[in-house]
This record gives C-alpha cells, structure tokens and sequence, in this order.
C-alpha cells in the first residue's frame, strides 16, 4: 500500500473510527461519550469526501459534508443538553450510575 | 333460508355477547334475561337449521388473496355438532341462571359463554381451513377467559393460562396443516383436499395429517396433552358441562372425523390415531378410579369417553365416533350439571365430604344416576349403542391388542362411575350439613338432558343418513335405527362388553372387599394421582422457560458501554460472516 | 388539487406545522397560561395532512404506480412502502395528539412536545419517499433528532433522562456507521440515487462492507437483536404517547430505511435475506423470553416490540431470500397491525398509568401489581389493553391473528425447509407470548382492586376517544383483514420491485 492521499485519508479515516469507537466503549463520562460520537461522525465526513473525491464529485461530497455537520452539530447540542439535565437530576456525569433501568 | 338460520346460528349468539357487554352491570335479572333469549333464539335457528344438512349448501364471501374465501357449508356434519353447540350451550346458560346467581361480572361471563357458542358453531360449520383456525382459537380464548372467570383465585388463573397455552401449543399443527394446504393448493378450502387427497404430495399430506392429529389431542385433552382438562374444572360448573365436557373437547374428533377421507391413506396415521384414542382412555379411565373431586372424575372421564371417539375415527369408525359424540354430549353435560347442582348446595367439591346426598336431592341423583348408566355403558341408555357400535368398529381389520384394551377400558368405565356415584350420594349422610335440591332453572336444564340420555340412541338412523348423505367423501355405511339394533343385539362381540362392564360394575359396588387387591395395585394408583408423570412434564418445562427467562437478563445491564459493545460485536460477526459466506 | 403538489403537502404539512405549533403555542401560554393551544393547532396540521394524502393514494392507487416530485435535485417518490408507511404514521399520530392533551395536562412546555411529535411524523413519512440514499440518511437523521427530546420529556426523572442518553448516543452510533456506508459506496459508484446503485453496483468487499455498515446502522434503530438494548428504556420511560409512536411506527420507519438501503445492494450478496432471517428468529425469541419475567408494564410492552419486529423481519426476510410476495405483504401487513395493536397497548397502559400515579402527581413507572382489579374502576382501559394484549398474542378474532397468518403462509409458499422451520418457530414464540400477555389481562379482571386503582383519578373522555378508536381497528381488521390489502399489496409489490423481482 503506497502513501498516496486516498490511502492515507483512508488510514485516518479507520483511525478516527478506531478511537471513537474504543473511547464509547471505555469512557465513562457523558460528555466525553459524546465527543467520541464527534470523533466517529468526522471519520464519516472525511470518508464522505474522499469518496466525492475519488469520483471527481468533490462538490458534491464537500456538500454532504457539510450537511452533515449541521445534522451532527443537532445532535451534539441535543446531547449536550441531555447531559447537562443528568448532571443537575442526577448530580453526576459518570455513565455507571446511568444504570438503573436494566434487567 | 337456510343461510337465514345459518347467519342467525353464529350471529345471534356473537349479537347477545355484543349486547350484554353492552348493557353492562346493572341489573343482574336482565342480564340473565339477555342471556336466555339469545342463546335459546341460537338453539332454534341451530334446530332450524338441521333439514338443511342433507342438501349441503355452500355460502361464501369472498376476502381475496391469502385469506381465501370465508365458506361456509351446510352438511350434516355441521349442522349436528352445531346443534349440539347451541342446545346444550342454552341449557347451560338456563342453568347458570340458578349457579351463578348474585356474583359480579356476569356480563362477562355471559358474553364469553355467547362469544363461546357462536365461535363453536362457526368452528363446525366452515370449510376454510384458516376460518376453521380463526374459530379454533375463538373457543381456546374463551375456554381460557371462563376457566378463570375467578380470576382472584391462583388455581383459576392458572388453569386458564395452562388451557390456552397447550391447546394453542397443538394448534401449530393445525396451523401448519392450514399453511401447507394454502402453500401447494392456494387456497384454504379443504373440500377439495377430502374429494382428492391427491393434490397434496404424499410426503406433505403425512406432515399435514400428523399435525392435525397433535391439533386435535391438545383440543380434546388427548395423550401427552391431556393435563390441562383436570385444571381445567376451576371453571364455573356450566362451563365445565358446556365447554369441556360437551363441545370443545369435541373439536378435536370432529377435525380428524372431518378429515378421515384424506389422512386414512397417510401411512401409519390411522394406527397413531388408535394409539392415541387408546392410551389416552386407558390413562385417564385409571386416573378416574383414584381421583376423589367430582369435577376431576368427570374430566378424567370426559378425556377416557374422547378417547374412545377418537379410537373409533382411527378405526374407521367414523358415524360410531360421531354417533357416541352425540351421547356424550348429552349424559356428560347432564353429569356435569348435575354435579354443579350438588357442588352448589354442599359448597365443596371432595367427594370424600359428600356422601348420603341422595335423601335431600333426589331429582339429582335421579338423573346423576341416569347419566351414570349411560357413561357406564348399561343397556338402553344412549352411551350403551355408541359405545358398543365403537367396539364393534374395532374389531373390523383393526389390531385386536388395542380392542381388548378397549373393552377393558369399558370394564373401568363401570367401575369409577359406580365409585362416583355411591360417594356422592349412598353411604353415611353427614348430619350438621344442610343440603337443598337442584333449582328450578336447573331443572329446566337438567330435565331435557336426562330424556335425551334415554332416547337420543333412537336417531341412530336418521342422523346416520344426515351424514352419510352430505359427505360423499367419507363413504359412511349406514342403517336405520332398528338395523342398528339389531346389528348390536346380535352381535356376541356385545355380550362380551357387557360381561366385562357388569365386572366392573361389581367390583365398582365391592370396592371395599377388594381393598386387597387394591393395596396391590397401590403403585399404580400414586403413578395415577400424579398424572403419570405428565405433570411433572409440564413443570419442568415451565421451570426450564422461566429460568432461562430470568437468566437471559443479565443481557441488560443497563451500562451505555456494554450496549455499544453489543453493536460492535454484532457489526463484526456480519463483516465476518460476508468475509466467509462472501455474496 | 395535482398530485405531486398534494404529495409535496403530505410531507411539508407536518414540518411547516412545527414551527407554527411551538409559535402558538408558546406566545398563548405566555398571555394565558394554563389554555395549551398547542395540541389544537397540532391536531389541526395532522388531521389536515389526510387530504393532500388521500389525494396522492388516489393517484397511486388508480395509476398503479409511484407518484414523485423534484425539488431542485432531490426528488422524492411515494411508492407503496411509503404511503403505507405515511398513512399509518397519520393515523396514529392523530390519535396520539388526541390521548397526550389530557396526558400532559400537567406537564411544562406542551408546545415543545407537539411540535417536536409534528417534526418527527415529517421525518418518518420523508423517509419513506427518499430515493436517494443521503436524504434517506437525513430523513432518518430529522426523525431521530425529534424523538431524543421526546424521549427525555419527564426531564426531572433520572430515569426518563437516562432512557434518552442511551437512545441518544447508540442512535447516533447507528447513523454514523450509516454515514460511512454511504461513504463506502458513494465512492465505489459515483451516485447516491438508490435506483442507479441498484442498476450497476459492483460485486466488490467494499460494497460487502456497506451493506453490513447499513443493516447495523438502521438495525439500532429497528431494535433488531442484539442491537436493541436501548429500546427497553427509551419505550418504558418515554411519555406513553411517544411509546406508542417509538414502538407503532419509529422502529418500523427504521426497518424501512433499511430496506430502502439494502436493497439498493440486493445484486451484492445473497446473505441479506439470511442476515434478516436470523435477526428475526433472534428478535422473537429474545424479545420474548425477557417480556416473560418483567414487572412493569411499560417494559414488557417495549420487549413484546422486539418480538413483533422478529416477526415483521420474518416476513420482510423471506421476501429478500426467496422473493415471496406474500410474505413480504404479510409484513407490512404485521406493520400495521402491530402499530395499531401496540399503539393501542401502549396508550391504554398510559391511561392507566396516568390515571394511578401521574394525575397523582406522581412519576412511577406502572407495575404488573397495579394491575390487579383494574377493570373495576377503569373498565374501558382494561378492556382496550386487554384487546390489545390478546390482538398481540394473535388471538382472533383480532388483527393480530391475520396479520400473522399471511407471513406465515408466505414462509410456507417458499416450500423452504428453513422458511417452513421458522415459520414454526415463530408459532411456538407466539404461544410463548401468551405466557406474558395472559396473566397481565387476569390480574385486570380481578375483584379485588390493588391500592393504587383504588386512589386513582378518572380518566378523561379524550383518552378513551382515542383507545376505543384503535380498539375497533383492531377488532374489524381480525374479522375482515383484506379491509388494508390496498395498503399491503402496493407495498409488497414496491419492495419486490426494489429487489428487482
């Protein structure tokens, strides 16, 4: 595999993936869980355009991108809000004492 | 006009159970009032309805695609189990006027009794095999509804749901016999699969036939389903008389009546069927010798006496099965109110706590007795010429192992009946208890019931002839009734059932000079009391469900970690499984 | 009115209507607090959104085909899985209105509530008009987005707030994966319009890789098993109207996504129908093993979802292996039932539940022990949730029972030993169910009411409109069940087209 751009946005692309998706499995605060879905949602607006790239569709791609990132930022802020209401009902941002509806 | 009588057969009672929710909890004499007259109104159109049989009319409405067309057809199959549906359910309903006097819910007693009653003519009187479904499961949800009509008490609630979920676990066979006929025929309609078993591949028709056979024990509470009829007698004692004693269970024999034509060929599935007949008479009929609540006797009898309709079927009997259907219906459900009229008044159901009620009831042990007669089989009454009719189907071409066995199930017959009878109403008479006679609506009830236990053998012929002429598939020899008669008379085959019965009847009386004997046997007793294992079946399996239930839990910790794990897993076995399987 | 015009309105009614909801609402509250505009206003938008409707169905129906309309280059199509799918979101939003205004009647911030309920039934019924596989993406993205808030409404409950943080984030999860899937074959074909994927996609890894990324990404929200983990919360602590829309009509609009999606990438591989079936089987027997041990109502509910979606994938799964038409219309006829059916469950438990604790001021989920008596002081309720739990059982004569009955007969049509083996499978999961649902209905119809029936509040006239609306849906479509075949049978066909049968 030589170092060529697409490669190498590939390696980050699988590499932003790759730490978001250890920190949602390992983190226990709320808002870093959501600065990993950040992280996993940059992957896919970089595959986004890369792909619009490779097709020679680089506006295209750059336009999803974009799209994305309105979408995404709802979802941050809509998070965000959440966490913030856990912490005031809850008193505590840790994901383990998020645990009472189980079984 | 005969679609007039049909529509009115099925409808009356499903507008009554309509109207009395409707009408709701106010005033108990109208609720009553309700329920009399629409039932009463469905018996007549039911009666009514029976010249048509012989003429076979096909009604249809057409619903298209997978559903098929919803039929109905007017043969003389339907009409009499229809019949038997509407009767006896009036009667039943006439007699919970007295039973279920001043206790609350009535509306919804009534309207599942109705829903019950239209629902089990609509099961007889259909030839679409999913409608026929549709119907089969009508009558297990009202079953269940009305075995835990108590629905404070734990053992009501727990019969029920025992109910429902064996007779629904059978109904898959039927279910896949319905599916697999749609699958290689497209349409739902049996009548064609009856006239050419053909159009099925012989393989499939087995599937099918099998099915229906597991459809049918877990409805007529046959060998291995037969546990849930005992549980079933927390119901109100109409109930116990109407659903489990005279139509529902019948459902069962009237599905493999109904498709003898079809399946007599499948290889082995006749000998099954005897087996299953066999066993299950045999099983129960031991049960009912140790039992000692009069309801439990009864369903332990009940599952004996289908055992024997079910035998006959399997032997090719079918106009016997059918013809000692009709007999039970009649002396059972008059066993079943009646005992309904001595549980009412002593307020127990140990027969053990009864004894010597035979001085303040007469009129009910009058017709107790009479309904014991004729489930013992004695001559004249109507189980004796059903009952020998089936012996006599068995001895044609069928393995004389499982006939012997048979006769000697009449043999026990006699035996636990005589048992029942002298415990609940000869013997010492406890004297603090004061015990009052049957009601006048339950004398209404149980009067035609009783006559009917004497005669109904007298339409032997013309109900032969009802069948024989609107089921051309089935090829029935029948007779008239003096033929019939004579057939049984002459027979020696009679004779020696009738040996073995009055054995029975004896050492039924003499019970206690053979407590030796009885010592003996004393094993076979407690296998008997605990169901021969069955229960402890059901139990485990029950067990097995729940802890697997409780243990599969710990899949929801509830930590947001873990649940994303789950997702990545899940995401990485499919990539693994495309990287193997590829496209 | 010309039907791409009313088509337009269907989608765009119910989007316009949410900033006008919250607008009326929020500046009526301010001058006369207590008068709650907002659900009219929300009510008056939905019931609005049926006659665009009715108009573009007719078109549909008469033409035969999908009716579409091109907004500078996104163009959006009803086909049938989305008329379907927009009828059923109508109608059952409607009532949902109806039954949440005396729900909430004591709740802050109503406004926010319908509004959001307006944007999300847009959400789902765009989703089912996409034909491009990014605004598939940003339908799904709008109709999750709108139901995060909804979920956590009770926002001074730990647990509702809890229900919404795990919903939130493997949503979100979901749509991710989902973006690179888009990713992933964007750039291996140059297109986003599902029907040029469908024509030329090639057999490579990556587009393998897609179609796994997609059935995850819309899996989470189809609560396919073992992706499902956050419906058990989200269903149970959401407010019971939002129950009935997450579990009626949000995870099914998550399967059609999926479907849309997947069936681009049909030609690629043959597992699809395989993964399908087996999320199926697991659906069923997971969802009702854990409903058989749970002791809140809400919760047992959400479970019994993960089962009916095994049985809708069963069907919808048989249509991808073997391509058998009525399966794939017994599916979505099982989609609307069950929408109705657990609709029905979820609002007649809410009643309840708002009648014993929250008219009491109180935020508790409902137990099975809160049951008991029911039906003496809340008769239509415990009548309603009855006819519900049967219908779910597949008891007829309910509609439960029919809709069951096509995807089974369309698994025996394939005359498939695997098909015919899970067909029975999911007959044994359904007598299974009954272990649960049955002794729910008679601790109702016991004498002897718990403590908490007996301190109830009544319940208001709006409520039981809207139970007994549903009730009769239930009840008519079990006796005369090719009443919707005109739904059932486009949608069929649709999917089968989308497979290129």
């Amino acid at each position: 595999m030589n170092l060529s751009v697409p490669n190498i946005v590939i390696l980050i692309v699988i590499g932003l993936l790759g730490v978001g998706t250890y920190a949602l499995l390992t983190v226990r605060n709320l808002i870093k869980v959501v600065v990993a879905l950040q992280i996993m949602v940059k992957a896919a607006m970089l595959a986004l355009v890369l792909a619009g790239r490779l097709q020679g569709q680089e506006n295209l791609g750059q336009s999803l991108a974009l799209t994305v990132i309105v979408a995404d930022t709802i979802v941050a802020v809509v998070g965000l809000a959440l966490a913030v209401q856990v912490r005031r009902v809850v008193g505590t941002l840790d994901l383990s004492a998020l645990t009472t509806l189980r079984r | 006009m005969a679609m007039t009588w049909l529509t009115l057969t099925i409808g009356l009672p499903w507008l009554g159970a309509l109207v009395i929710w409707l009408a709701g909890d106010r005033d108990e004499k109208f609720t009553h009032l309700l329920a009399v007259a629409f039932s009463v109104a469905a018996g007549v159109a039911a009666l009514l309805l029976l010249p048509y049989g012989k003429e076979r009319l096909v009604y249809s409405l057409p619903m298209g695609g997978v559903f098929g067309d919803f039929t109905f057809v007017v043969d003389g199959l339907g009409v009499f189990l229809a019949a038997i549906a509407t009767v006896v359910g009036s009667l039943a309903v006439i007699f919970s006027v007295d039973y279920m006097h001043g206790e609350g819910q009535l509306p919804r007693y009534y309207a599942f009794v109705l829903f019950f009653i239209g629902g089990m003519a609509g099961l007889v009187l259909t030839s679409n095999l999913l409608l026929m479904f549709f119907f089969w499961e009508i009558t297990a949800l009202c079953s269940y509804a009305l075995i835990s009509f108590h629905n404070d008490d734990p053992k009501a609630v727990a019969g029920g749901i025992k109910a429902l979920i064996i007779t629904q676990l059978g109904g898959i066979g039927l279910l896949a016999g319905a599916l697999l006929l749609y699958a290689y025929t497209g349409s739902n309609d049996f009548h064609v699969l009856l006239e050419n078993p053909a159009i099925l591949p012989a393989g499939v028709l087995a599937w099918m036939g099998f099915g229906c056979l597991i459809a049918a024990a877990a409805k007529s509470a046959q060998f291995p389903f037969q546990t849930w009829l005992p549980d079933a007698m927390e119901a109100p004692t109409p109930i116990s008389a109407l659903i489990h004693a005279a139509t529902m269970v019948n459902a069962g024999v009237y599905l493999l009546a109904r498709f003898y034509p079809a399946f007599a060929g499948v290889p082995g599935w006749r000998e099954a069927v005897m087996i299953v007949g066999m066993l299950s008479a045999l099983l129960a009929a031991v049960m009912a010798m140790v039992a000692t609540d009069l309801k439990r006797v009864l369903a332990y009898s009940t599952i004996s006496q289908l055992g024997f309709m079910v035998y006959a079927v399997g032997a090719g009997g079918v106009f016997a099965s059918q013809f000692h259907l009709l007999s039970h219906s009649v002396f059972k459900a008059l066993l079943f109110l009646a005992a309904g009229a001595v549980i009412h008044s002593v307020g127990t159901r140990d027969m053990r706590r009864m004894g010597g009620l035979g001085k303040d009831m007469p009129v009910t042990r009058a017709v107790f007795v009479i309904g014991g007669l004729a489930l013992a089989g004695i001559p004249i009454f109507n189980g004796f010429w059903s009952k020998e009719l089936i012996l006599e189907a068995g001895l044609h071409e069928n393995p004389l192992w499982l006939y012997a066995l048979m006769v000697f199930v009449a043999g026990l017959t006699a035996f636990y009946t005589v048992r029942m009878i002298s415990m609940v109403f000869y013997g010492e008479a406890h004297p603090e208890r004061h015990v009052h006679d049957a009601g006048n609506a339950m004398k209404v009830a149980l009067l035609p019931l009783a006559i009917g236990s004497l005669t109904t053998w007298l339409l032997a012929g013309p109900f032969g002839h009802l069948l024989a002429e609107s089921l051309p598939a089935h090829h029935l020899e029948v007779h008239s009734t003096l033929a019939v008669v004579e057939e049984v008379i002459t027979a020696p085959a009679t004779y020696l059932a009738l040996g073995v019965v009055a054995l029975g009847w004896l050492a039924g009386w003499q019970r206690r000079r053979l407590s030796r004997v009885g010592q003996a046997l004393s094993g076979v007793g407690k296998a008997a009391a605990e169901s021969f294992g069955f229960e402890a079946i059901n139990r485990g399996v029950v067990n097995a469900t729940q802890k697997l239930a409780e243990a599969l839990r710990v899949t929801q910790p509830g930590l947001l970690n873990w649940n994303v794990f789950a997702i990545v897993c899940a995401f990485l076995i499919l990539l693994a499984s495309l990287a193997v399987g590829g496209r | 009115m010309e039907a791409g015009v009313a088509f337009l309105l269907v989608v765009g009614l119910p989007l316009l209507g949410t900033p006008l909801i919250y607008l009326v609402g929020r500046l009526v509250e301010r001058r006369k607090p207590g008068l709650n505009p907002a659900r009219w206003v929300a009510l008056l938008v939905l019931l609005a959104a049926f006659y665009p409707l009715a108009i573009a169905l007719q078109v549909i129906l008469d033409q035969g085909g999908p009716v579409s309309f091109s907004l500078g280059v996104i163009r959006l199509q009803l086909d049938g899985v989305g008329a379907l799918l927009a009828t059923l979101v109508l109608v059952l939003s409607v009532l949902v209105t109806l039954f949440s205004g005396p729900y909430l009647n004591r709740e802050e911030h109503q406004e926010k509530f319908y509004a959001l309920l307006s944007a999300m039934v847009g959400g789902m019924i765009g989703l089912g008009c996409a034909t491009d596989l990014f605004n598939l993406w940003v339908w799904f993205e709008l109709m999750a987005i709108a139901s995060y808030p909804l979920v956590a409404f009770h926002r001074q409950t730990p647990a509702a707030l809890e229900a919404g943080v795990k919903y939130l984030v493997q949503s979100a999860v979901g749509s991710a994966l989902v973006l690179i899937g888009i990713a992933l074959v964007f750039g291996q074909t140059g297109t986003l319009t599902l029907s040029a994927i469908r024509a030329n996609a090639p057999l490579t890894p990556v587009m393998l890789a897609a179609g796994a990324l997609f059935l995850i990404g819309f899996g989470v929200k189809a609560a396919l098993v073992p992706l499902h983990t956050w419906l058990p919360d989200a269903h149970s602590q959401a407010p019971s109207g939002i129950s009935a829309m997450l579990s009626g009509v949000v995870i099914e609009a998550g399967l059609i996504a999926l479907l849309r999606a997947l069936g681009a990438l049909f030609a690629v591989s043959q597992l699809w129908g395989v993964f399908l079936l087996v999320f199926a089987a697991l659906n069923m027997l997971l969802g009702n093993l854990m409903a058989l041990r749970q002791t809140q109502v809400k919760r047992l509910l959400a479970f019994s979802s993960l089962s009916h979606m095994g049985y809708i994938v069963l069907g919808i799964g048989c249509a991808f292996a073997f391509g058998a038409p009525n399966a794939a219309a017994g599916g979505f006829f099982h989609v609307i039932t069950h929408g109705l059916m657990k609709g029905l469950a979820f609002l007649a438990a809410g009643a309840l539940l708002y009648a014993v604790y929250i008219a009491n001021g109180k935020h508790q989920p409902l137990m099975v022990d809160d049951l008991d008596g029911a039906a003496t002081r809340y008769p239509l309720a415990a009548f309603t949730l009855s006819v519900a739990l049967l219908g779910l059982g597949g008891i007829p004569p309910l509609a439960g029972f029919m809709s069951k009955w096509q995807i089974f007969v369309g698994g025996f049509e394939t005359r498939q030993t695997w098909a015919i083996v899970l067909v029975i499978f999911a007959a044994l999961n359904s007598v299974l169910s009954l272990g649960y649902y049955a002794p729910l209905i008679n601790r109702m119809y016991r004498h002897q009411p718990s403590s908490r029936i007996e301190s109830g509040q009544p319940v208001s006239a709006w409520m039981n409109a809207a139970l007994l609306i549903l009730t009769l849906g239930v009840v008519v479509l079990g006796f005369w069940p090719s009443l919707v075949s005109w739904l059932t049978q486009p949608a069929a066909q649709s999917l089968l087209a989308l497979l290129g049968g």
